[in-house]
């Protein structure tokens, strides 16, 4: 399936994210909004300078879309936002019968969650020392994200 | 538009792009678009001893923006036709 | 316009080279005009001339499209013949505009 960034993103609201930007400082915290430019609104934050050796919380921060480098999400964001495309793409807005989820008729379609994929994050506490089943015996680590946390 | 046409007569042909990171990477010119985003082929590093990062990979998309230089086939230029399109473009017409 | 777009690429495993000079490795989700990208189970393999290549789990990443140098079709024949902990290389330089 294929998915635009951006839209993942918009999926992402109210999940906690790590946000590296150009200059090298990071910034963990749960997204408020975004919109077109990648602008994001992010709340609960901590900004980590380059090196990793200072920290700074505030209530919440703006960063202009263009200077990101990359945006770390949650692995279950993924799973939401394909959820809600095919739950789109089989049932166009304001066509035919009424809207809003219908049940889950068992046949076809995916099944509710989380298909091959654990949800034993939770994705609650920031993005510290996550792993997938998948990724076992490869090197753990967590560059940006845990750097001098924990 | 003029270097877009020009590259995308240039597909098929043997070309090595040169990246601002210095890497240099050699392989078919398979695409081109208005960005000057390019797909090459059949890739190699030019120093592989160097650079051995892209070992597996064989056909790539490199961004238009990192693109330091294009090397071109000896008989890839076609001066007068050049010329010609160049002053076209220049009138704007 | 049929340019050299990212579609052929999609579900399949990529190797990006980014402008800061990591390469980071993942499935290609989807991407947009700007080349911004979306790689799920991403790691990044982290080049050094001490030691072999290292490999930091990164899961799901939105990579900016001005962020990125290249985007590689990674051969899996080829990358499971290659011996990372071997490897030793500097690691590449970042994009200078």
């Amino acid at each position: 399936m294929f998915l635009l960034p951006l839209s993942l993103l918009k999926t992402a609201q109210g999940h906690p994210m790590l946000v590296e930007l150009k200059n090298g400082e990071t910034y963990n915290g749960h997204l408020v909004n975004c919109d077109t430019w990648m602008n994001i609104h992010l709340r609960e934050v901590i900004c980590t300078s380059k090196d990793g050796d200072r920290f700074w919380r505030m209530p919440e921060c703006y960063i202009r879309g263009n200077t990101i480098k990359y945006l770390r999400v949650p692995d279950e964001v993924i799973d939401k936002v394909q959820e809600e495309k095919a739950r789109s793409d089989r049932k166009p807005p304001g066509v035919g019968r009424g809207r809003g989820r219908g049940r889950e008729d068992g046949a076809g379609g995916r099944g509710a969650k989380g298909i091959g994929r654990g949800f034993d994050d939770g994705g609650a506490k920031g993005l510290v020392g996550r792993g997938r089943g998948g990724s076992s015996g490869k090197p753990g680590g967590n560059r940006g994200g845990g750097r001098g946390r924990g | 538009m003029l270097f877009f046409s020009y590259f995308k007569d240039l597909v098929g042909r043997e070309v090595t792009v040169e990246l601002k990171n210095d890497l240099a990477i050699r392989g078919t010119l398979h695409s081109v678009d208005q960005y000057l985003n390019i797909k090459l082929e059949n890739t190699r590093v030019v120093d592989q001893d160097k650079y051995p990062h892209m070992l597996s990979v064989r056909n790539c998309f490199i961004r238009g923006s990192v693109v330091r230089y294009v090397q071109l086939p000896p008989d890839g230029v076609d001066i007068e036709l050049l010329h010609d399109a160049t002053r076209r473009e220049a009138r704007g017409s | 316009m049929s340019g050299p777009g990212l579609e052929s690429l999609v579900d399949q495993t990529i190797s990006v080279i980014t402008n800061d000079g990591r390469n980071i490795v993942g499935i290609l989700k989807g991407f947009d005009q700007a080349t911004n990208i979306i790689l799920d189970e991403s790691h990044e393999r982290v080049y050094s001339t001490k030691e072999g290549v290292q490999l930091l789990v990164l899961g799901l990443y939105i990579i900016r499209g001005d962020n990125i140098s290249i985007v590689g079709e990674l051969d899996e024949e080829l990358d499971s013949h290659l011996d990372l902990s071997s490897l030793r290389a500097h690691p590449l330089k970042p994009v200078i505009h």
